[in-house]
């Protein structure tokens, strides 16, 4: 029994490891070499051994202004788009759930088919019409965006996550009296946690790194940070890496955070999880 | 679309009011002048200056205008470019175009700039490089003012040659065949190297292998490989360096931004840049070789009758207005100004190519820019790896692959000169 | 009743169907529309059918790259379900600090292709990169992936699977969190092993969470451009190809040259219409 255990804990460590070394080396790259003189980055022999420096934060500071302008907007944007998705997933995920019908069965195929469509085809009409509107370098354009090409998703997935919360609660707090909207907020929301979290993590990522539509629907006054690292690395009189990656590195830092953060919400979900039933 | 009085756009505004209070602060400078709205990559914004040292001052307080430059990468920058020029109106007066990519049909999307030279002349406009000015002429129509150029030229690591002993750079192309593999060994400081090493995926270095035997991929008069046995030549040349390892294993993966790091580590003796790179490359901060890497023009084939000049590759960006703009009067005017003898010079002094034959006369570019003399000379006989037209692109891709196949050894050098011709011609303008 | 239900239900899918209709469904139908037009600029459209569809699926080349991306997309996405999966159970199972561990396995997520792209050229470098450097110490073949078409396929198939890990991971683990403990607690007393727990329990109510995981990684997968384009630009010599990159290519004749450090991925009707849309629009404001 001992020695059962024994190498079930050798067995998790060795996993851990390889788990650790396969997601981090990747990004450690990048993270010491923001840190290393800008010779040593892509020694050959590498040098691991090296003096750390500041010096391409100072740099990406002062050359580069417009990135923390551009990490501003891409927060804005990111948020915005955020809770434009998780609200509008999670109300129709619960109607999903908890309703049958053809109409509706129907309507949640037809949201995955539109996925299908790949997103440029969509910028080829919408270009115009965006700039007819006036809606050209907002933060607005792009928080909608945003949270239309992840509502698919997210409804699909927080209907398989509410399918999971028994109906009996929703039901005994109807017999009270409780309204569709309130009981997704007290019964649902709390429950569906998990799955609310994945769905944030998913829309998250993908507005703080999207490319494509930011070019084309910003110019100045919304433009996110991935279009100005753009321009740090296509700089037609040579890429300085080191402030390429300092600026990931500070890219990557919020991100991480947010799942730190998350992640206590996730445990939170994980007890709720426990007591239903 | 703008209101005078404030500068303000329709969308700016709009904008603001719905992207939230952080764009609402910067609100109030815009009043109160005019505002030339500028579509470029941030190299043509940063080469200008700022603060003090702002060489458009004087004509900002002339003219009660400023600058709001929009940047994005080459690429991204030309199809925004593009995009904006096709509307029916907009804010951008002035673009930066590069000189391969105006077609007929994109050059009809620009205003004529002839006539307003005519009327309203740039200073000793016949000083601007007379090559530079013939791409930006399409179809008869003077479309665009070069304002930046990127001549290719041979960089070599002068320390790396005094290790293997050798005392003088190549002159001919067979002396540097021949360098380059001396020069693949391991070095005193334990780095693998490689005599050469350059990008597969331009077609800048075979159209200059070719030129070096006197021939060429597409002509500025649109013959597709004039001299069959001169394109053969300089794919073979490229072939034997694979095969001796004077050309990196990794060469069908390598890329611009690789020669710049190759050279800088001294995993590479030789490469084929442009001139500009010269203080990238001799940058402390950035390459284990300050002071160590050269330049000198790209040598021709010793084959070549004497005298023969090898037409070195150059790119170059130019300053457009589109025809659908808001403001071109004041768009000319700043063209007119940066396109003035002091700026040009200014603009060369921050690491601009200058496309003026008389800047690079000037003793402080000269002590500045260790090149200038010779990328002075190499820019008299450049000219664009091809000329555009519609299909450029996939002829580009197409011969890239054929090359790639020919330098890997999968297929015969003829084969793949006869495939180049055969798939390309079909994609040339009638 | 049944309407009177509908229409009490609507103010919850409305905002999705809005979203999805307004920005996805009818720019996407106008598109479709233009596809089978022959165009260019100024001329009015004439309706050539699918012309533009036969002659790229007479293209050799684009049935190497769909056959290309079909054996990433199902290599990818297979092991990707299979690790994910592992994964998500040794975290149920209880790890010691799990936070840390939960965001280094996020943490590839959260990267942007582009610096992926450039950290694991750098890792890979066939000649010095550390990771070919550590293979060969160990004496292990490395990956030959800028001469060799199929290293190179195997490189492009690890890259993917570190970026989208996460996404079928994070599914997994959150459906596999959602299932109640005594669950776990009732098996166990009916004296389950913990093999039969799995099959009983955990795979039956992770299975929709499965299904949703894989539809979409499905979907996004085909799609992968940036992997290749960035990695190895399709070579060598076009033979890694994807159908993106292909249609990239084949799509841009008009905006050429250079490579883009960005995905910036297009399709090819772009070519027919996106001038034409262009003008259209404008000229009837």
């Amino acid at each position: 029994m001992r020695i059962d255990r024994l190498l079930i804990g050798l067995g998790k460590g060795l996993a851990v490891a390889v788990l650790l070394a396969w997601s981090l080396v990747p990004i450690a790259f990048v993270v010491i070499s923001s840190f290393k003189p800008g010779r040593d980055i892509f020694a050959v022999p590498p040098r691991h051994a090296f003096s750390p420096t500041l010096d391409h934060y100072a740099a990406l500071w002062t050359r580069w202004g417009v990135f923390f302008d551009g990490l501003w907007n891409s927060l804005l944007i990111t948020a915005g788009a955020t809770a434009l998705a998780v609200i509008a997933s999670t109300c129709a995920g619960y109607v999903y759930s908890r309703n049958a019908g053809r109409l509706l069965n129907g309507s949640v195929l037809f949201l995955i088919v539109v996925r299908l469509i790949p997103p440029i085809v969509i910028t080829l009409p919408l270009f115009p019409i965006v700039n007819l509107l006036g809606l050209n370098d907002t933060h607005l354009v792009l928080m909608v965006l945003y949270a239309t090409f992840f509502v698919s998703l997210g409804t699909v997935l927080m209907r398989t996550f509410i399918d999971q919360i028994p109906r009996e609660l929703d039901e005994a707090a109807q017999i009270d009296g409780a309204g569709r909207l309130t009981i997704l907020r007290r019964i649902i929301v709390p429950l569906a946690a998990p799955g609310i979290l994945a769905v944030a993590v998913f829309v998250v990522v993908f507005a703080w790194n999207e490319f494509l539509f930011a070019f084309i629907f910003t110019g100045t006054n919304a433009k996110t940070a991935p279009l100005v690292i753009s321009e740090m690395i296509g700089s037609i009189d040579g890429v300085d890496w080191g402030i390429l990656f300092a600026a990931s590195t500070v890219q990557l830092a919020p991100v991480l955070l947010f799942v730190v953060f998350m992640n206590r919400f996730l445990v939170a979900g994980l007890t709720a999880g426990a007591t239903k039933g | 679309m703008t209101d005078p009085r404030t500068g303000l756009t329709r969308r700016r505004l709009l904008g603001t009011a719905l992207g939230g209070a952080a764009t609402m602060a910067a609100l109030p400078t815009w009043a109160q002048t005019r505002t030339l709205n500028i579509l470029s990559h941030a190299v043509h914004e940063r080469v200008l200056g700022a603060g003090d040292a702002d060489l458009l001052s004087a004509w900002k307080s002339d003219n009660g205008a400023t600058l709001s430059f929009t940047t994005f990468d080459s690429n991204p920058l030309q199809d925004r470019l593009f995009r904006e020029a096709s509307l029916p109106a907009t804010d951008y007066s002035v673009g930066y175009l590069i000189d391969n990519r105006p077609t007929s049909e994109i050059a009809a999307l620009f205003e004529p700039l002839g006539p307003r030279n005519a009327a309203d002349p740039i200073e000793d406009f016949a000083d601007i490089a007379p090559g530079l000015i013939q791409g930006m002429t399409v179809d008869g129509n003077l479309i665009g003012i070069p304002v930046r150029h990127a001549t290719q030229g041979l960089f070599y690591n002068e320390a790396m040659l005094e290790e293997a002993g050798i005392t003088a750079p190549p002159e001919t192309l067979e002396e540097l065949i021949e360098q380059a593999n001396r020069l693949t060994f391991t070095s005193a400081s334990g780095t693998p190297v490689t005599g050469m090493v350059l990008a597969s995926d331009l077609a800048v270095f075979p159209v200059m292998f070719a030129r070096a035997f006197g021939g060429d991929f597409i002509t500025a008069d649109f013959r597709l490989v004039p001299d069959r046995g001169a394109m053969e030549q300089g794919l073979s040349a490229l072939r034997s360096m694979f095969e001796t390892g004077a050309l990196p294993r990794s060469y069908a993966t390598t890329r611009n931004d690789d020669m710049v790091s190759w050279i800088q580590q001294g995993r590479a003796a030789f490469t084929v840049l442009p001139f500009a790179r010269h203080a990238q490359l001799n940058n402390p901060e950035q390459s284990n070789f300050p002071g160590r890497i050269k330049a000198i023009p790209f040598p021709g084939s010793a084959s070549l009758p004497a005298g023969t000049p090898m037409s070195a590759v150059v790119e170059a960006w130019a300053m457009v207005i589109p025809r659908n703009a808001t403001d071109k009067d004041l768009a000319w005017s700043y063209i007119r100004e940066v396109s003035s003898k002091r700026v040009t010079l200014g603009m060369a002094l921050n690491g601009n190519g200058p496309v003026r034959v008389s800047s690079y006369a000037d003793p402080a570019l000269i002590e500045r820019n260790p090149v200038a003399e010779i990328e002075a000379r190499v820019l008299a006989t450049a000219r664009g790896a091809f000329p555009p037209f519609p299909e450029a692109a996939r002829a580009q891709a197409t011969m890239l692959e054929e090359v790639q196949l020919a330098v890997l050894g999968r297929k015969s050098v003829a084969d793949a000169v006869s495939a180049i011709i055969d798939r390309v011609g079909p994609l040339m303008p009638a | 009743m049944r309407t009177r239900k509908l229409t009490d239900l609507l103010p919850f899918i409305a905002p999705v169907h809005i979203l999805i209709l307004s920005v996805i469904v009818l720019p996407a139908l106008y598109v479709a529309w233009l596809s089978l037009m022959q165009s260019t600029f100024g001329q009015a459209p004439s309706f050539v059918g699918f012309a533009n569809f036969r002659r790229v699926l007479a293209d050799p080349a684009f049935r190497s790259a769909l056959w290309n991306t079909v054996v990433l997309v199902m290599v990818a996405v297979h092991l990707e379900l299979v690790v994910g999966l592992l994964l998500a159970l040794l975290f149920a199972s209880g790890l010691p600090f799990r936070r840390v561990l939960l965001v280094c396995t996020l943490a590839p997520y959260a990267v942007s292709e582009v610096i992926a792209v450039v950290s694991w050229r750098y890792l890979f470098d066939p000649d010095a990169g550390p990771v070919t450097q550590l293979l060969l110490s160990l004496g292990l073949p490395v990956l030959d992936w800028s001469f060799e078409p199929m290293h190179a396929m195997i490189l492009i198939a690890l890259l993917t699977i570190w970026l989208h890990l996460p996404f079928t991971f994070i599914i997994l683990y959150a459906a596999r969190l959602a299932i109640p403990a005594d669950l776990y607690e009732a098996a166990r007393i009916d004296g389950a092993r913990p093999w039969q727990a799995f099959r009983r329990v955990t795979l039956p109510l992770l299975g929709p969470a499965i299904v949703v995981a894989l539809l979409f990684r499905y979907i996004f997968a085909f799609r992968i451009f940036s992997e290749v384009w960035l990695l190895t630009g399709g070579g060598p010599a076009r033979t890694t190809e994807v159908v993106a990159v292909y249609l990239y290519r084949e799509a841009l004749p008009t905006t050429p040259l250079a490579r883009h450090r960005q995905p910036h991925g297009s399709w090819f009707w772009r070519r027919c219409c996106w001038r034409w849309v262009m003008w259209r629009c404008c000229a009837s404001r």
